[in-house]
């Protein structure tokens, strides 16, 4: 009974990881990355410890999907939330825990952050990835008060709380789609 | 019906805060007066004074706890850094607050931190948790 249940397990990881892959987007242009659409939370547990991510991570920005950034970086990131970026956003040592151990089981696998010369980005937007994505992106479409800065995703990317972030879904603010 | 709502509306009085964070207060109280001598009780005016007043906070710029919160806990905030969106403050606006003590200590440590850039005393964190008691 009991391997059954791993067995059980094991397959809805399985069906939740091939989430990262799977790309019904054919027409969209993406450079060294296959999907558009990040994991979604698969098991009761996995989706307790995603509702505690998103109340307390999304309290004052988006809840960023763990995927956009390697382990290291969520590591310097919870090891320093007294100043996080310049503000204190220290936890509840068991959530700092859950919180700590979530983002490292979903960090991106791929090194994202190759050419940064060994430097650990705790920024998403610092990342050579994202950099290349957003290259055509006018410094005027960012700072406009209705976007603010690059940390808000989902003033532009319509789905970003869902985890999805399709060109076709994108609507900046003034400006519309991109195309 | 009139009556019906002037019951509720003393209800809600009543209930400014969870029995949770009522027994966080009264901790505060006995570690206030263990701390001042001459502490009698908390207070909403010098609660005020410490949510509107403006000092050099953690980031080295003048900042209140206004300046996300804005001057009427009624109303939603803003966060200053970010641009999201804060739910009101006051209980009576927004039925959520003051009714967890794990809530209430993380944000009043890092808020304080913030704004003070230090922790708050037990007495300033009773004067304020007043204040916003009775807004």
């Amino acid at each position: 009974m009991k391997t059954l249940l791993n067995l059980s397990v094991a397959a809805m990881l399985l069906a939740g990881g091939a989430f990262l892959y799977a790309d019904d987007d054919e027409h969209e242009e993406h450079e060294n990355h296959r999907s558009s659409r990040v994991a979604q939370p698969v098991t009761p547990q996995e989706k307790a410890t995603v509702a505690l991510y998103t109340k307390e991570c999304g309290a004052c920005h988006m809840a960023y999907q763990p995927q956009f950034l390697p382990k290291r970086s969520w590591d310097k990131t919870m090891n320093t939330l007294d100043n996080h970026f310049s503000t204190d956003a220290t936890l509840d040592p068991a959530d700092h825990k859950t919180i700590q151990n979530y983002l490292a089981t979903h960090a991106s696998k791929n090194d994202r952050m190759s050419d940064m010369k060994g430097a650990v980005a705790l920024r998403i937007s610092e990342t050579p990835y994202f950099v290349r994505e957003h290259r055509e992106v006018t410094k005027k479409m960012v700072t406009q008060p209705e976007v603010k800065s690059f940390a808000n995703c989902n003033a532009c990317h319509t789905q970003a709380t869902n985890g999805s972030y399709r060109e076709r879904e994108i609507r900046i603010p003034n400006y519309g789609r991109w195309e | 019906m009139k009556y019906l709502a002037i019951v509720s509306f003393f209800s809600m009085s009543l209930m400014a805060a969870s029995p949770e964070v009522v027994q966080y207060m009264n901790e505060l109280s006995k570690t206030a007066k263990v701390e001042n001598s001459s502490f009698n009780g908390f207070d909403a005016v010098r609660g005020k004074e410490i949510f509107t007043s403006t000092h050099t906070g953690k980031q080295g710029k003048p900042m209140s706890c206004t300046s996300c919160h804005t001057v009427n806990l009624a109303n939603s905030g803003k966060n200053s850094l970010t641009g999201k969106v804060i739910d009101p403050l006051s209980p009576r606006a927004n039925p959520q607050r003051l009714t967890s003590t794990k809530e209430v200590t993380k944000w009043l440590k890092r808020n304080f931190m913030d704004v003070y850039a230090r922790e708050g005393s037990a007495q300033e964190k009773g004067d304020v948790l007043t204040y916003i008691m009775k807004n």
